[in-house]
């Protein structure tokens, strides 16, 4: 977003302006609309859980009151801490209120304004309020929800309080204008593919058709909770600098110790560097007074400097076992190669992480799935704008044939590309496409093809194997005319002639056979411990 | 190629048999060798002026999926063969293919052959790997030529002793057999030359102007391209010291037929030299004859896309573009776009042709 923008808001009311451009939300089209709203009540179920952690578990259902006019309840329950009675309004009913906005830190949104969003959607469309339950500190309390769009203030109306031995929160709106779609952009393949990249959560589905479908659960381990990161000066852009700037300005009196406290490697003595470049800025001034121009100059002078890179640890990686075990709770798949990568950093100062996972055969054939890519930011599936998005375009440029893959589009596979970093380059608002940066591009084309590799062995040894196997028959199939022919022609026995050649064909097939298993079972066992090793290394770096 | 017959071919087929057993005992997989039929392998005999195949061999072999099911063809047929031979039986092709089409097994869903093509390319390819001709085999094809003339012919067949005479034998001719070796021997030949005419229309033509007996010739058709039998007893008179001459169309059937009959052919090239007779020549009709003979002028026809594509491609074969009027005669065809059929030479009137002969032979009028 920019400054402008921003400024917009301020101007008005934020609530308004995202009335005139709910697209920015996510809510254009009536099948995306459907799948956002999901995946807004759902980031927000995941990340309180995990903050209390709690291992998540979440219900949604999916309610069709009236199909022509695309009316739906939509349900979410789940059993993370509750919100208290002070902060419900916010969390409901007030766009930008979260803490999530402005923060330097790996986290599945990167705006404050999904559950806001859904209520300003369901009054928009249905002109129905926002019902909640939530359930925290010993009580049980329920609530209606609005937003006042002018001032951007929530309304709620409290309808009950009753005593409760558990927690967590449900969340009950309808909406008009959506459109479910059991296809790879609606709420069940949503959830599914959130599973997989949440191996810790359970989540249960309830279809308009009532069929209920459980993703299980494949870890008890609670992903370590990232840490806030402060921006590196060669990762953030004018705008960004002159928002933390302001965000900041109250806590220090000098700008050049706010760089200094507030930004990644910023020394006194990198300071003084900067001031020797443009003299014309005080570097001493009060943040207040900080401007547009200013943060301009700053901004270009960063690019200008030599850095020492970005501390990586505040990026967290889903986990090779995390995906390895997911995949095979979700897919049973005949074979598997999930690799990792270390952190790298793109534009010289973001850290990310890029992890990817090539699942092959079983279910995924039963399921028919062929050829499907699935993206993921931090965690979340991205469904949409697939042609515009970096992983897309990036995997596209794969010579699959070169990995004994046929045809990609034909093949029982699916390949996981998850990137995760403190600030994801979305193309738009709409968080559903990657820009492409080229050191990330650069990342997820070695990790696919390091995965691809090991699939490649698999592939081909699976068909020598499949051939030989084949070949042995095809032959053995000609032994006993052969042998009749031969005792026609030279009066030799033809059972002895038989049992020779048998012996013969078997001979030959058999310990080319044998030789294939026993090699190729040592070079998938090499790439994983190669992998290890690779992972252990970089751990010890930290 | 061994012409000894066929009691040599079974000799040969009980080599080959206890060669493959020898492998199977040695605990080696079974394997024969066969002279290559590629086209890499087909070579022009420079020395006596055909086409035959070259030194490469190809190796045969039954552990390989490619060949597995050839090789355990190639051995029923000998199996088959070998019967023939030993219980002095003939059959077609297609008889064979019929003896051996039966089921692998009850469990499999598969015939040692499937379709007769199958066993067509096999036979040729027995023929090659063990030198013999499939007459020797005891395997006849379907005869095609007619002849008619001077020679007397013994044929001994079914226990039964016959004399053949080409000089009594009316409208009809006598049918050229497949096989002309076996069992089959000339007795006299009177004819001062044999002529071949392409097709059985003018053939008929000339026996009922009593052509042969006045020329004291030996008239053959081999009605279109010539069977083996055919080209084998062209080869035996030639062999015999009598001229052979070939009258053909003026197109690229015609050229195929006549090239064939004097070198063999691509396809071919692994019957050798026993069924090619190089010494034969051109007659007509040419290019040539319609500036000699005025009337043919108009009686010439457009030649097809196929005749100017066989024209260039002769143009292109040292065997044929080292004679001097075969090029000249090519290019004419390529330049003028017409060609010229034998029929033409009753245009004027139905006993032209003999006259047309007659004088091509005293004028020494041939192509190469």
């Amino acid at each position: 977003m920019t400054n402008k923008q921003i400024d917009h808001f301020k101007e008005h009311s934020v609530a308004e302006f995202f009335k005139k451009n709910r697209q920015m939300l996510g809510f254009s089209g009536k099948v995306r609309s459907m799948t956002t709203i999901v995946h807004e009540y759902i980031t927000n179920s995941l990340d309180a859980a995990e903050e209390a952690h709690i291992l998540p578990e979440i219900y949604v259902a999916i309610d069709e009151i009236d199909k022509s006019l695309g009316h739906y309840r939509i349900t979410v329950k789940d059993n993370g801490p509750g919100i208290p009675e002070k902060h419900i309004g916010k969390a409901l009913g007030m766009m930008l209120a979260g803490t999530k906005f402005h923060r330097y830190i790996q986290q599945r949104g990167q705006q404050g304004i999904g559950a806001a969003g859904c209520t300003m959607y369901a009054l928009l469309t249905s002109g129905q309020p926002v019902k909640a339950i939530s359930e925290s500190n010993g009580k049980r309390n329920e609530y209606v929800i609005k937003i006042d769009f002018k001032t951007n203030n929530p309304v709620v109306d409290k309808l009950s309080e009753s005593v409760s031995e558990t927690h967590g929160l449900v969340v009950i709106a309808e909406f008009k204008d959506l459109k479910y779609e059991k296809g790879n952009r609606g709420p069940y393949e949503y959830l599914r593919r959130t599973v997989l990249v949440n191996p810790h959560a359970k989540i249960t589905i309830l279809e308009p058709d009532g069929n209920i479908t459980v993703f299980p659960r494949s870890t008890n381990e609670i992903p370590k909770k990232p840490r806030e990161a402060r921006p590196h000066p060669l990762g953030i852009a004018t705008h960004d600098l002159l928002e933390l700037v302001k965000a900041k300005a109250v806590k220090y009196k000098k700008l050049s110790l706010l760089l200094q406290n507030e930004l990644s490697r910023v020394s006194a003595a990198k300071v003084k560097d900067i001031a020797q470049h443009i003299p014309e800025i005080n570097l001493n001034m009060r943040p207040e007074n900080f401007s547009w121009e200013d943060s301009e100059k700053i901004a270009r002078t960063f690019k200008r400097l030599k850095w020492i890179a970005p501390p990586t640890d505040v990026v967290i990686p889903i986990g090779r076992d995390n995906i390895l075990n997911a995949f095979r709770t979700l897919f049973n798949p005949e074979f598997l190669s999930v690799i990792e990568r270390p952190p790298k950093v793109y534009k010289g100062g973001v850290p990310f992480i890029v992890e990817v996972g090539i699942a092959y055969g079983g279910d995924i054939t039963r399921l028919g799935k062929q050829g499907e890519i699935m993206r993921f930011a931090n965690r979340v599936p991205l469904l949409f704008d697939a042609g515009g998005c970096t992983l897309t375009e990036t995997l596209k440029t794969m010579e699959w044939k070169r990995y004994s893959l046929k045809k990609f589009e034909e093949e029982p596979i699916i390949v996981l590309v998850n990137l995760s970093s403190v600030y994801i380059p979305y193309t738009s608002a709409g968080k559903q496409a990657i820009a492409g940066e080229e050191d990330i591009n650069l990342e997820i084309k070695n990790a696919v093809m390091e995965a691809a590799r090991t699939i490649k062995r698999y592939l081909s040894g699976k068909k020598s194997e499949r051939e030989i196997e084949y070949k042995k028959k095809a032959i053995l199939r000609y032994v006993n005319e052969l042998s009749f022919d031969l005792e026609v022609i030279t009066g030799n026995n033809k059972d002895r002639l038989k049992e020779e050649l048998m012996k013969i064909v078997e001979s030959k097939y058999t310990l080319v056979s044998h030789k294939k298993k026993e090699e190729q079972k040592t070079l998938v066992d090499d790439v994983s411990v190669d992998n290890k090793k690779k992972m252990d290394k970089h751990k010890q770096g930290e | 190629m061994d012409f000894t017959g066929d009691k040599k071919a079974l000799q040969k087929i009980k080599d080959l048999g206890n060669s493959i057993v020898d492998d199977i005992h040695s605990g080696r997989p079974p394997t024969f060798k066969t002279v290559s039929r590629s086209r890499g392998n087909i070579i022009f005999d420079g020395k006596y002026d055909y086409l035959r195949l070259g030194e490469k061999t190809e190796t045969r072999k039954f552990l390989s999926v490619a060949s597995a099911r050839r090789f355990m063809q190639t051995m029923a047929i000998s199996g088959k063969i070998k019967k023939f031979i030993e219980e002095n039986l003939h059959t077609s092709i297609r008889g064979l293919y019929y003896q051996l089409k039966f089921s692998l097994g009850e469990d499999l869903d598969e015939e040692i052959f499937s379709e007769q093509s199958e066993s067509n390319s096999l036979v040729e390819d027995l023929e090659v790997a063990l030198g013999s001709k499939r007459e020797d085999f005891h395997l006849t094809t379907d005869r095609k030529g007619v002849l008619a003339g001077p020679i007397t012919i013994r044929d001994t067949f079914g226990g039964e002793e016959t004399i053949i005479d080409g000089a009594k034998q009316g409208r009809s001719g006598w049918m050229i057999p497949s096989d002309v070796d076996n069992g089959m021997e000339f007795v006299d030949v009177t004819a001062d030359y044999v002529l071949v005419v392409e097709k059985d229309a003018l053939w008929q033509r000339l026996n009922e102007d009593g052509f042969w007996k006045k020329e004291n010739m030996i008239l053959i058709t081999p009605k279109g391209q010539s069977s083996r039998g055919t080209r084998r007893i062209l080869r035996k008179l030639a062999d015999a010291g009598l001229p052979i001459y070939v009258m053909v169309d003026c197109d690229a059937w015609g050229w195929y037929i006549y090239w064939t009959i004097k070198t063999g052919s691509m396809n071919l090239a692994y019957l050798g030299k026993d069924f090619t007779v190089p010494e034969a020549k051109f007659i007509g009709v040419t290019m040539q004859d319609i500036e000699t003979y005025e009337f043919l002028d108009r009686l010439t026809i457009h030649a097809k896309d196929v005749d100017l594509k066989r024209a260039r491609e002769m143009l292109g074969y040292p065997w044929i573009n080292k004679h001097r009027e075969w090029v000249r005669e090519l290019k004419t065809v390529l330049r003028t776009k017409k060609k010229l059929e034998q029929d033409a030479l009753q245009g004027e009137r139905l006993t032209f042709v003999g006259e047309y002969i007659r004088e091509k032979l005293e004028k020494k009028d041939f192509l190469p």
